[in-house]
């Protein structure tokens, strides 16, 4: 008894097994991933594609930067990285869940963007790239995903340059009530019916939602960075706090 | 797989460089003793599916 209180995890709201966790996030995103484009679109009503130019707007991504896209499915962010960086640059789409990985390769490849994008399948918690090599990495919805997100912050530490920059941007707190309870509304209500009528799923989307209430707050997150080694760590929130963006420096 | 990524990868338990064996399209890492596969021009680089090399494997060529 004991012994399973202590290797337990959350997966959304239930405790799972640590070791159970990679598999059940596993198959939400092999469902999801067909539809995860549009399902996107359709849940935040197109506002993610502003969250996300606004992380590509602040990156300072450069020609010839090398950069790391963790969890990075289906491409959005390393689209935009890849024109940035150019040819002299390298962009690593990376993400633990072949099918999210393959939609990726395939959406990227019918939009032209290759030459400067490699693809790897890897697990955020101990990455497989040498010290010091990224100048920037970004993890766009994926942190909450991670069975052990403190080994994750380190990891990322170790592979960015002194330096580099980490930008995590993910579902956070919102601070204000009225709209904290309109989102939850929508959350388990209406997201749930969404994912069953489109993606004939609403197990995953409930997860979904259920994973954002769990995921830690700003200021515990710019901790958890904190401990991890990152400097000049700080946050922005998007959305009344819906969403965070977190950034910090390698030193 | 593009080789050009073998410049940054390294194995993720070892973290030592790896090599890739063309004729079982797998990047082996001798340090950890382990094999990982590429499938479908992706280099899968996560130790619950990597194969552990023989003995004989590990020796150095």
């Amino acid at each position: 008894m004991s012994d399973n209180q202590k290797n337990t995890t959350h997966f959304g709201y239930q405790e799972v097994p640590v070791d159970e966790k990679v598999n059940r996030v596993a198959d939400v995103f092999h469902s999801v991933a067909a539809k995860y484009d549009v399902m996107n679109d359709l849940m935040s009503g197109g506002i993610h594609r502003i969250w996300k130019r606004i992380t590509i707007e602040s990156s300072g991504a450069r020609p010839g930067h090398k950069i790391l896209d963790i969890a990075g499915g289906t491409g959005d962010l390393t689209r935009r990285f890849a024109q940035i960086v150019g040819q002299s640059g390298k962009v690593v789409l990376a993400d633990i869940n072949d099918s999210m990985l393959k939609v990726g390769r395939d959406k990227l490849i019918d939009k032209g963007v290759a030459g400067n994008v490699e693809y790897v399948q890897a697990n955020a918690e101990c990455l497989p790239f040498e010290d010091n090599t990224f100048d920037i990495i970004t993890i766009a919805f994926g942190l909450r995903n991670v069975t052990d997100k403190d080994a994750a912050l380190r990891s990322m530490n170790r592979v960015l340059k002194p330096g580099g920059k980490l930008m995590v941007l993910e579902f956070s707190k919102t601070e204000n009530p009225l709209l904290t309870k309109a989102y939850d509304f929508y959350s388990f209500n209406l997201l749930p019916k969404m994912g069953q009528l489109i993606a004939n799923d609403a197990e995953s989307y409930r997860y979904l939602a259920e994973s954002i209430r769990m995921h830690p707050d700003q200021e515990t997150l710019k901790g958890m960075m904190d401990s991890a080694g990152f400097v000049q760590t700080r946050y922005r929130n998007l959305t009344q706090g819906i969403v965070a963006l977190h950034t910090g420096i390698k030193p | 797989m593009d080789p050009k990524l073998l410049d940054i990868l390294v194995c993720p338990v070892s973290k030592a460089p790896l090599e890739w064996d063309k004729e079982s399209n797998e990047l082996v890492c001798r340090t950890s003793g382990l094999a990982y596969p590429i499938r479908d021009g992706i280099p899968v680089m996560l130790e619950s599916e990597a194969r552990t090399l023989t003995s004989e494997e590990r020796l150095p060529e």
